[in-house]
């Protein structure tokens, strides 16, 4: 682990665009159901943030876009990143869940998963409660994830 | 129009959720709020408070072990009270702590000399324990 400057604006741009999407595609769902694929696109943005900052759609968005214009300011601090993606790997875990279900037609279950998923990403944007960064700690402490190392100096 | 449950049974599991980890964390509170390393019936000594909550990721994976680390091999003396704001919110606020990890530095007589607000590295912690008055080992 690392704790480096860390600009936490990545992460309310990604919130806000998974709960806009969510809702949005869930109101017009209602009418008309194959906007339901739309989850399987917000399952590989979320993968693809996880696995590169160069591919983080939001990162991408906030950096060429919202920063430069002033639209969102950067909040910078000084903290490990590996939770954050941790999180963002149980909410791309979710929506590939609900991708699952959108490809075998059941579509209320593939819509609370993820209403889950937005409602999470609520408590995040709203409140800073970071869920993923608890279940992380959590996976931790108990030591099924690696042991976290006391930084240098 | 069994797709207007979505939102319902969403929120209904995230509570369900919520409910059962608030259990889990009431059988846990006897394991927070305690001395984590005491020096027992030694003359007093500087010493630490340490404040976390369940949600400060930084707490568990990075202060937590350079308390242990500072406990077990720098200064073996040395008193470290842990305290989660959620159990024990009055020192909270007698300390005015704002920000998840703090960690304040005490003097043998209990005189605040330090307040690290955020996480704070070991040989940090052994300097102002100095500071403090800690005796350093020859």
């Amino acid at each position: 682990m690392a704790i480096v400057p860390f600009d936490r604006s990545v992460l309310k741009v990604n919130q806000a665009i998974l709960m806009g999407v969510i809702v949005a595609g869930y109101l017009v769902g209602l009418a008309y159901q194959p906007i339901a694929w739309v989850l399987p696109v917000l399952a590989v943005m979320m993968l693809a943030a996880v696995g590169s900052p160069s591919l983080n759609a939001p990162r991408l968005l906030y950096l060429r876009w919202l920063k430069p214009a002033g639209i969102v300011k950067p909040r910078v601090v000084q903290e490990d990143p590996a939770p954050h993606r941790f999180a963002q790997l149980v909410g791309g875990v979710f929506l590939v869940a609900a991708s699952i279900f959108v490809i075998t037609g059941v579509l209320l279950v593939a819509w609370v998963l993820a209403w889950i998923v937005a409602a999470l990403a609520f408590l995040n944007f709203a409140f800073n409660i970071c869920v993923g960064c608890i279940m992380y700690a959590q996976l931790v402490r108990i030591g099924l994830l690696p042991l976290a190392r006391e930084p240098a100096g | 129009m069994i797709l207007l449950l979505a939102p319902l049974i969403a929120i209904a599991a995230i509570g369900a959720a919520a409910l059962l980890l608030r259990v889990q964390r009431v059988g846990q509170r006897q394991l927070v709020g305690s001395v984590v390393e005491t020096a027992g019936g030694r003359a007093p000594l500087p010493s630490i408070l340490y404040f976390t909550g369940e949600a400060c990721t930084i707490c568990h994976t990075a202060q937590k072990p350079a308390l242990r680390t500072l406990a077990t091999g720098i200064d073996p003396d040395i008193d470290i009270r842990e305290i989660d704001i959620a159990v024990e919110p009055e020192l909270a606020r007698r300390y005015r702590v704002m920000s998840l990890p703090t960690t304040i530095v005490l003097d043998a007589a209990g005189q605040v000399t330090d307040i690290n607000v955020g996480f704070a590295s070991g040989d940090v912690l052994h300097r102002q324990l100095v500071d403090a008055g800690m005796p350093v080992a020859a």
